[in-house]
């Protein structure tokens, strides 16, 4: 009965190391194609680019605030918002830029292929080096 | 037109929602599969309405501000192509952009059309010399044309009628795009024109001599008509008001709305002019565009003032024929609030279910080395930073980029590693490669 509850843990454990390991890596790919300085003058990642999406996911999952304005640390938002992203689920997020102007109603699956893209090019940059 | 048409609504443009100046909108279309309305404003951002309130729906941008307007918009299974003059950019109706052309050659472009090919690929032509073959599906001009007219409005029916700022209008091969036959419309300019099935209907102006003091143009007092079927213009529709806009009705073949620009609406037969329908959409200013919804059962009117007036019959207006739903953003079950305790595990939110490779896997080929000696700093480099409480602070006088990765491993292999002794073999070796390397030079 020990043993038995011993290897409940220890599946338990692991799986939240897997959890863990799985989170962080999405979270390294993500801030390594956001806000790059060498993006500043590629129209790809302005207003009307094909990247611009990315740009305010972040700002939704992480930039959240509360009707006065204030921030709102959930993190149960954050991690529900990236495990969606992770296993590109299809609900429907809006996503409003800081002037509030810019309106788009995306997709996690959406989202998940920008990512995808936009990683692999920095891969493929990486290799030409 | 039937009995009860009325005013359903009428909104501000923008309509309220945002920090945003109220202007008229440069241009409106209906969308052909869903109930929205799309608008574009003069500084390149289109923004979708949604129903008969007129509800914000999405909104994006398709060039720099300071490019200037939308032009036009047409619409694709896909998603909207809008046009600004020197961009052409598609997006998903929910706001998504799939493409963005700019091209040096693009320079002032004003319009837009379908070609033969379906729905798979548009011309685009304008204030200049050059039109452009653009593939939908790819994204990518395919083709220029070289032409002689400047065309400010274009329309897809039997062929591509394109017209000029003159008063001219070109019937263009939809394949070919060369001109099968060219029509004098109204001898100044053109205002507005539609095509459909058989017809082209024109309104425009021409000089006048009593309205000098105007700059001499004047609206004409009726609409012509052309007959794409035998290919002769047919007597014109008079109204008196002085037409400004035309449009077809989408469903009733022979049926044209004309609208003057204090908002007077005639609903005319072209086989039938002497009986037509009056109405009054009670604008207080001008009217600067009129545009009719696919299904006929709607009519958006912009004014001076920047307001939207939507007409319709209360009881059944819609705009699309076969109209799908809008998709909207789920509302979002709140979060369960974790703590940020150390002690809380991750996973006490689930993932949801899936079956593709995850966004979080990482390519394998990805090698990552580990374990190098930190970044050693030039004392000089210290000394040059001013120091502060929270650390040390100066300019970069490294020579070397923000954030540029530093090999450390060879650097300190090769400078203060402890020479190792060597065979007697080596140090043959190495006077023989010093020597061999110095020799030639």
């Amino acid at each position: 009965d020990v043993a038995l509850r011993a290897d409940d843990s220890l599946t338990s454990e692991l799986s939240r190391e897997l959890e863990n390991g799985r989170l962080v890596r999405l979270l390294c790919k993500l801030n390594t194609i956001t806000e790059r300085g060498d993006h500043a003058g590629d129209s790809a990642w302005s207003e009307h680019g094909e990247r611009y999406p990315l740009k305010l996911f972040r700002d939704y999952v992480f930039h959240q605030v509360d009707e006065s304005g204030r921030p709102v640390l959930e993190l149960g938002h954050m991690i529900r918002c990236l495990n969606k992203l992770d296993a590109a689920a299809d609900d429907r997020v809006t996503l409003v830029s800081r002037d509030e102007q810019t309106v788009f109603v995306v997709s996690y699956k959406d989202l998940k292929v920008m990512v995808d893209r936009a990683f692999n090019e920095l891969v493929k940059r990486t290799k030409q080096a | 037109m039937d009995a009860d048409w009325d005013e359903v609504g009428r909104v501000p443009f923008p309509p309220a929602g945002a920090n945003e100046f109220s202007r008229p909108p440069s241009t409106i279309a209906f969308d052909t599969c869903q109930e929205l309305l799309w608008t574009g404003n003069d500084q390149g951002r289109v923004l979708s309405l949604y129903g008969t309130e007129l509800q914000r729906y999405t909104s994006f941008r398709i060039h720099p501000r300071t490019d200037g307007p939308v032009r036009q918009l047409l619409f694709h299974d896909k998603g909207v192509i809008a046009l600004g003059p020197r961009t052409v950019h598609m997006a998903m109706r929910r706001g998504l952009p799939i493409w963005n052309i700019r091209h040096e050659d693009m320079k002032d472009l004003q319009c837009m059309s379908f070609t033969s090919k379906g729905a798979s690929e548009i011309l685009v032509a304008g204030s200049q010399d050059k039109m452009f073959v653009i593939d939908i599906n790819k994204g990518e001009v395919v083709k220029q044309v070289p032409t002689e007219q400047h065309y400010i409005i274009m329309k897809k029916s039997r062929y591509i009628c394109a017209a000029t700022k003159a008063g001219r209008v070109d019937m263009l091969d939809p394949i070919s795009f060369k001109v099968v036959k060219t029509w004098i419309a109204h001898t100044a300019y053109i205002s507005d024109m539609d095509a459909q099935n058989d017809f082209i209907v024109t309104c425009g102006g021409s000089l006048k001599q009593q309205t000098v003091q105007n700059g001499g143009y004047m609206l004409d007092p009726f609409v012509n008509v052309f007959d794409l079927k035998n290919m002769t213009s047919m007597s014109p529709i008079p109204f008196p008001p002085l037409a400004a806009f035309v449009r077809m009705h989408p469903r009733m073949l022979t049926t044209s709305i004309v609208v003057s620009q204090a908002g007077q609406m005639h609903v005319v037969d072209i086989m039938n002019p002497n009986t037509s329908k009056v109405r009054y959409a009670n604008v207080l200013s001008y009217l600067n565009m009129v545009e009719i919804a696919p299904s006929g059962e709607a009519l958006a009117m912009a004014d001076n003032e920047s307001n939207i007036h939507l007409w319709g019959s209360p009881s059944k207006i819609h705009f699309a024929e076969y109209a799908q739903p809008v998709e909207f953003a789920e509302p979002e079950e709140p979060a369960p609030t974790i703590d940020w305790a150390g002690e809380t595990p991750l996973n006490t939110i689930g993932m949801p279910y899936y079956r593709e490779i995850l966004a979080s896997a990482w390519p394998p080929n990805l090698i990552s080395d580990v374990g190098a000696p930190p970044v050693k700093y030039d004392p000089a480099f210290l000394a040059g930073l001013k120091q502060t409480e929270w650390g040390l602070y100066g300019r970069n006088a490294r020579g070397m980029r923000r954030n540029q990765a530093e090999n450390t491993r060879s650097a300190s292999l090769s400078a203060n590693a402890l020479q190792p002794p060597k065979f007697l073999s080596e140090k043959a070796r190495e006077m023989a490669k010093s020597s061999g390397l110095t020799a030639p030079a």
